[in-house]
């Protein structure tokens, strides 16, 4: 599965970040930055509540 | 407690605190028979965003939308819970049917206080925004640019009067408490106040006593006696929660639902989300935001499947608010008292990292236009202060 960002929508609340460390962060100028995408197996669990915590729906799992 | 996982588990409620806990169940391995009862027809969606993007959207609204759930239960919509009967194990719905659980997550949420009698006739003129019903209500009726009287000055009653002003509207906000103090602090709230005038709201103090409507225009009396005419009068004057179906279950107190730190109200019950009250920093309460509701949820229904070895629930408040060209993101309890410190930026130019300290040693951090992690915000709220200054 691959993460996507919708990146005009994303508010950089970063409430994602928060529910997946691992597999992105905003910078220092508060974009976010996915630093994986395609998503494992091991990181599904995460990947899931990183989509589910956003506000705006920036991100989606395909 | 639970002796053994549950087969069957009902969720009541299908928003966001109901889908983060349906969610939730199958990431902590739950794959027994999973069902949602919901009282909206439409699939789950983000209220934060109804009084914000989405009363602005052009053409087709969807700031809104939600990805689509991925926990495969079934659904039951546009029908509510009506009652619950914890001997039996039975959530009795509106249309008579009943469904049985072994284990129930209440998150039935909360619904728009109404200042009118909530008759049918009454409740279609009064208009409130809390479902996506309303916002697609509000969102044509503002589209012909009447004249506008918000009733309530908290968070919501200024997005709304926000989005109504920069959709052309006439607006006039009522509120007997300056707008936003009760949620935070004299110094955000006067800044707030001076950004909203500057837009062209109206400010009346006096609190409103009656609400007339007519049929093409609505009257406010306030208590000064003085009146306010409006072709749309919306009131936002705080929710209650949804817990009249649990009114014979013996589960509440008073109307409260009370939970514990892990969120459960009985062995096999837990609630989360805008319905529960449970235990803060600051007292037992209803915190009925975004990320409270799903922080909630994912705390209680791991609660349903390992019992005392899910961890309890370590709250730390969100809010953010967008109004008149300003965005707020704030980590920590509310309201603020007396003045910030200012870790970057400046108020005066409409961007600032700013910092309160509270008695019990935490703080709350507050960002207004200036983006931040929000893990980041949350360590400049609990750090200590010297750790944090000056520049962090």
């Amino acid at each position: 599965m691959k993460i996507i960002l919708d990146r005009p929508r994303c508010e950089g609340h970063g409430l994602c970040e928060e529910a997946a460390p691992r597999l992105m962060h905003l910078d220092d100028e508060g974009e976010l930055i996915l630093d994986i995408e395609d998503i494992t197996e091991n990181d599904l669990d995460s990947a899931k509540a990183s989509v589910r915590v956003c506000p705006v729906a920036a991100l989606r799992l395909e | 407690m639970t002796t053994a996982t549950p087969h069957r588990i009902v969720v009541v409620g299908n928003g966001i605190a109901g889908l983060t806990a349906s969610d939730s169940l199958r990431t902590a391995g739950f794959d027994g028979e999973l069902t949602i009862i919901g009282d909206e027809y439409h699939p789950p969606y983000s209220r934060p965003a109804l009084s914000k993007a989405a009363l602005l959207d052009d053409g087709e609204m969807t700031s809104h939308h939600l990805p689509a759930p991925t926990h495969e239960a079934s659904e039951i919509l546009g029908v509510s819970a009506s009652s619950l009967d914890t001997d039996n194990k039975v959530v009795g719905l509106a249309d008579g049917s009943e469904v049985p659980y072994d284990a129930l997550v209440i998150a039935s949420g909360s619904r728009a206080r109404r200042l009118g009698s909530g008759d049918a006739g009454e409740a279609e003129r009064e208009l409130t925004l809390r479902t996506l019903d309303d916002a697609l209500v509000l969102r044509q009726r503002i589209a012909t640019q009447p004249s506008v009287v918000v009733l309530g000055g908290g968070a919501l009653g200024m997005e709304i009067a926000s989005g109504c002003l920069d959709a052309g509207c006439a607006v006039t906000l009522v509120s007997s408490d300056p707008p936003l103090v009760r949620q935070l602090g004299s110094h955000l709230s006067e800044y707030f106040l001076a950004a909203a005038r500057r837009r062209g709201l109206t400010i009346a103090t006096s609190p409103a006593r009656e609400v007339h409507h007519r049929e093409a225009h609505s009257r406010v009396v306030l208590a000064d006696g003085s009146s306010l005419e409006a072709e749309l009068v919306i009131s936002a004057v705080g929710d209650l929660p949804n817990t009249e179906w649990l009114q014979s279950s013996g589960l509440l107190l008073g109307a409260a639902l009370r939970v514990d730190s892990r969120g459960r109200v009985a062995p096999d019950i837990v609630a989360a989300g805008d319905v529960a009250a449970f235990p803060t920093a600051r007292g037992i309460r209803r915190v009925p935001l975004w990320t409270s509701a799903i922080e909630q949820s994912k705390v209680a229904a791991l609660t349903l499947v390992r019992g005392n070895d899910a961890p309890e629930l370590s709250f730390q408040p969100y809010f953010w608010t967008e109004q008149f060209g300003l965005s707020l993101k704030a980590s920590g309890y509310l309201p603020l008292a007396g003045d910030p410190e200012v870790l970057e930026g400046d108020l005066r130019e409409d961007k600032a990292l700013l910092r309160w300290s509270h008695d019990d040693g935490t703080g709350t951090a507050v960002a207004i236009n200036y983006r931040i992690p929000i893990p980041k915000l949350r360590r400049l709220s609990s750090a200590l202060a010297a750790a944090v200054s000056p520049a962090a």
